[in-house]
């Protein structure tokens, strides 16, 4: 049976600058369950803060924290730990979806059958026949899916999804709202999106104002 | 799982990858092969005395070897960063592992490279290997080395703006050693001389630089 725990995401005054001009500064929150919703104009700084989220940028100031039952926790834990989709991610052309999702499940030395790939693939709603092709053959919405799959890869108990909804049709659309519906129940969700019909009922909401302008 | 298999897991899908789109394996076997033939045509297995053909054989091959290897190794980190799959990486993996996993990967194209030239080198160029397991070693712990250098500097200078220029200018003088240490050792495998010596240095330099490699790779590889 599976053990419910409790994961803490959290961010001490983050501030962020680039060449030393700041985009955002002094973002502090803390977030258990529900979704917490990231807004902001265009340059903002959403995809950078969530990027900083899922630890792949460095803040200029501050940290990001993710206890799971009071345990701070660290390196390759705190890294599968959230589950981070963005634009900017793209996956292996010449492999398949299920290839991709194989490879990193394997390489992060989890167990890599077919039933743990497809169910990821499954909730993403990506169909068996998509599943086999290369992902260099995929569509616009067929790739925004892979990604989704990809944040669920490892059942993180936080995701950070930067612009989800972006290039989904309807059916696309539906899949990622289950997914958010149901992530936020279990564990923290934050969300990045310039559409404000994608934040439904947020739990939270940060606005980014650019140009050094903070929450 | 073992970090040695999860490392594997990383050159089986880089090597996965190769298989399907055959860049680095097409431009790096076609430069050896150019450079092979443009070898035997200008100098020939006669074109020198006899006495001069050890030390310039034993230097055209690592040559060859170096220059080939430099077309295709440094792709290892500058491939994910051009194509946006470092993200996914980075996301999900320590550098540590990855830097292993695209070493071996490199220490493959190494072979295949080797495989190409040493044959090449024995038919055109009348290459006389007195030693030929001494050779084997010394291309074995040179390749090992280059390709743990060459990784290593990839993943370093892969988001640089001038990274071809950057990676020149860095491999230059951490590569020099290995280089000279495995033209002795090929001279000496020819001459049928005591290889030993320089096998200890190349020995020597491929853990000083894996180790090196290993504890520098988060800082190469993290933001």
């Amino acid at each position: 049976m599976d053990t419910v725990r409790s994961t803490t995401l959290s961010a001490e005054n983050l501030s962020k600058s680039f060449s030393g001009t700041p985009l955002f500064d002094g973002v502090s929150f803390e977030a258990g369950t529900g979704l917490l919703a990231v807004a902001g104009p265009n340059g903002s700084g959403k995809t950078t803060l969530l990027k900083i989220l899922a630890g792949l940028l460095s803040p200029t100031a501050g940290r990001v924290r993710v206890e799971q039952d009071g345990r701070a926790l660290a390196g390759s834990e705190k890294r599968l730990a959230i589950g981070w989709a963005g634009p900017d991610l793209e996956l292996y052309g010449e492999l398949t979806g299920e290839e991709n999702l194989r490879f990193f499940r394997k390489a992060a030395g989890l167990p890599a059958g077919d039933d743990a790939i497809r169910s990821r693939l499954a909730d993403a709603g990506l169909s068996e026949a998509a599943a086999q092709r290369r992902v260099d053959a995929y569509s616009t919405g067929m790739r925004q899916r892979l990604r989704l799959a990809f944040a669920l890869l490892f059942d993180p108990p936080v995701l950070v999804l930067d612009e989800p909804y972006s290039g989904l049709d309807v059916s696309g659309r539906e899949v990622v709202r289950r997914v958010v519906t149901a992530a936020r129940n279990r564990g923290a969700v934050v969300l990045a999106s310039n559409d404000e019909r994608d934040f439904e009922s947020p739990d939270r909401r940060i606005e980014l104002r650019g140009a050094g302008g903070g929450p | 799982m073992s970090f040695a298999a999860r490392a594997w897991a990383v050159c089986a899908k880089d090597a996965t990858e190769e298989l399907r789109s055959r860049v680095a394996t097409l431009a790096v076997l076609f430069f050896a092969a150019t450079a092979l033939a443009l070898t035997a045509y200008s100098i020939g297995p006669f074109g020198l005395a006899e006495e001069d053909r050890p030390p310039l054989q034993a230097a055209l091959f690592w040559i060859i070897l170096f220059f080939a290897a430099a077309t295709g190794l440094p792709r290892a980190f500058v491939r994910e960063e051009e194509t946006g799959t470092a993200l996914a990486l980075r996301k999900t993996l320590p550098g540590s592992l990855v830097l292993a996993g695209k070493a071996l990967f490199n220490f493959g194209l190494f072979l295949a490279i080797a495989a190409v030239v040493v044959p090449g080198f024995l038919l055109l160029l009348d290459w006389k290997v007195t030693a030929p397991a001494a050779l084997a070693a010394v291309v074995l712990f040179g390749g090992y080395g280059l390709s743990v250098v060459s990784t290593f500097l990839s993943a370093l200078t892969a988001r640089a703006g001038q990274r071809n220029v950057l990676f020149v200018l860095v491999a230059f003088p951490l590569v020099l050693p290995l280089l000279l240490t495995a033209i002795s050792g090929t001279l000496a495998a020819t001459r049928g001389a005591d290889a030993w010596t320089p096998l200890r240095v190349l020995i020597a330099y491929d853990g000083a630089a894996s180790c090196a490699a290993y504890l520098l790779a988060e800082a190469a590889w993290e933001d």
